[in-house]
């Protein structure tokens, strides 16, 4: 009797989830197609050099079969009391497309570095805005879409000798 | 112990069975991706603006009577461009049938001009700004993804929304269907 009962739990639980998965060629939201998630960087050390790295790392996590436009990203701070210089945007994979030429994609997972272009970040909770562009590998393509991640920084955080960014006039 | 309870269980088992296969198939069957539920009613589809290649107005009331196949594209999508010479057959074959395809594009019109030259498109491409994407949202594309492609009746009400590669051969099977032609 209690083998048949767990039997026919165990029946119903799958055909349960048999009706909850969504088809499999259902695409992702964004978000979950190309999830981001922000992090203070604080004084990292940079491979080259002996300088620091400060600023914001976003790490995007990007599903299997699916990729981000490297040229397409744009990140934009709020408030805008915390300035930062050029993204730093790892080169990508290069691909040839016959008709808009070469571009740069990002698969899998990348991090790309928001350097701050000042010497003092006042503490407090940061959103990033940023606009990204991606695909389903031959199925379709996401129109630009926005996500915001947030960052905080912490009270006594201080930027010391902080190499100015790329772009940013001393 | 009641007899008829290992039956019962076995009857039920065979039923759920038939039940998770029948799921399995629904899942396993090549499905177009849904698009979400239709907010723009028949009189706003057709009289949303946009421009031509030579930057004259235009709206989707100029085809009424025909079956639209709306189609919103990008040039740098590249699914999108892997359609449309399917669509350029498909508008060739259905032409003197009542069928009309429209493309729509919030783009940059030299590459739009460039892409229509490039691959002898012979139907209308018209572009938009953002009111574009706001309009594919409101004809159910609800993750804003490209393509999409939309079928209209001649009074403008949605027949099909359909988001991700519409192939030549199921549209041609549609088209006939709606039709009957």
């Amino acid at each position: 009797m209690t083998r048949i009962t767990s039997i026919l739990a165990t029946a119903c639980l799958a055909c349960a989830a048999a009706a909850a998965a969504p088809p499999a060629d259902e695409p992702l939201d964004p978000d979950k197609a190309f999830h981001p998630e922000a992090r203070l960087v604080a004084g990292d050390p940079v491979a080259t050099g002996n300088t620091e790295r400060h600023g914001i790392d976003i790490d995007y996590r990007i599903a299997p079969g699916y990729y981000l436009y490297r040229s397409r990203l744009r990140f934009e701070v709020s408030p805008p009391t915390l300035l930062i210089g050029a993204p730093d945007l790892p080169p990508g994979i290069e691909v040839n497309d016959p008709f808009i030429g070469k571009s740069a994609i990002y698969r899998e997972r990348v991090t790309i570095h928001l350097p701050f272009a000042v010497s003092i970040a006042k503490p407090g909770r940061y959103k990033v805005k940023i606009i990204a562009q991606g695909c389903a590998e031959d199925r379709l393509c996401y129109s630009p879409f926005p996500q915001e991640v947030v960052v905080n920084i912490p009270p006594g955080y201080r930027v010391i000798d902080a190499p100015m960014p790329r772009g940013i006039p001393r | 112990m009641k007899r008829w309870l290992p039956f019962a269980g076995i009857g039920l088992l065979a039923a759920l069975a038939g039940v998770s296969l029948w799921l399995a198939g629904r899942h396993a069957t090549p499905v177009a991706p849904q698009s979400g539920p239709v907010e723009a009613t028949p009189a706003a589809i057709q009289s949303a603006q946009f421009v031509d290649g030579d930057g004259k107005p235009r709206t989707l009331a100029q085809f009424a009577g025909k079956v639209l196949v709306v189609n919103f594209w990008a040039t740098w999508c590249t699914p999108c461009r892997e359609e449309m010479p399917g669509f350029v057959k498909l508008q060739s074959r259905w032409q003197d049938r009542g069928v009309q395809f429209v493309g729509l594009a919030q783009d940059d019109p030299a590459k739009v001009a460039a892409f229509s030259r490039e691959l002898g498109i012979n139907y209308p491409l018209w572009l938009g700004e953002a009111e574009v994407m706001a309009l594919s949202r409101r004809l159910g594309n609800r993750l804003g993804v490209l393509p999409h492609t939309v079928l209209l009746d001649g009074q403008g009400r949605v027949i099909e929304s359909r988001i991700g590669i519409f192939s030549e051969s199921v549209l041609d099977s549609r088209l006939a269907a709606i039709t009957g032609k």
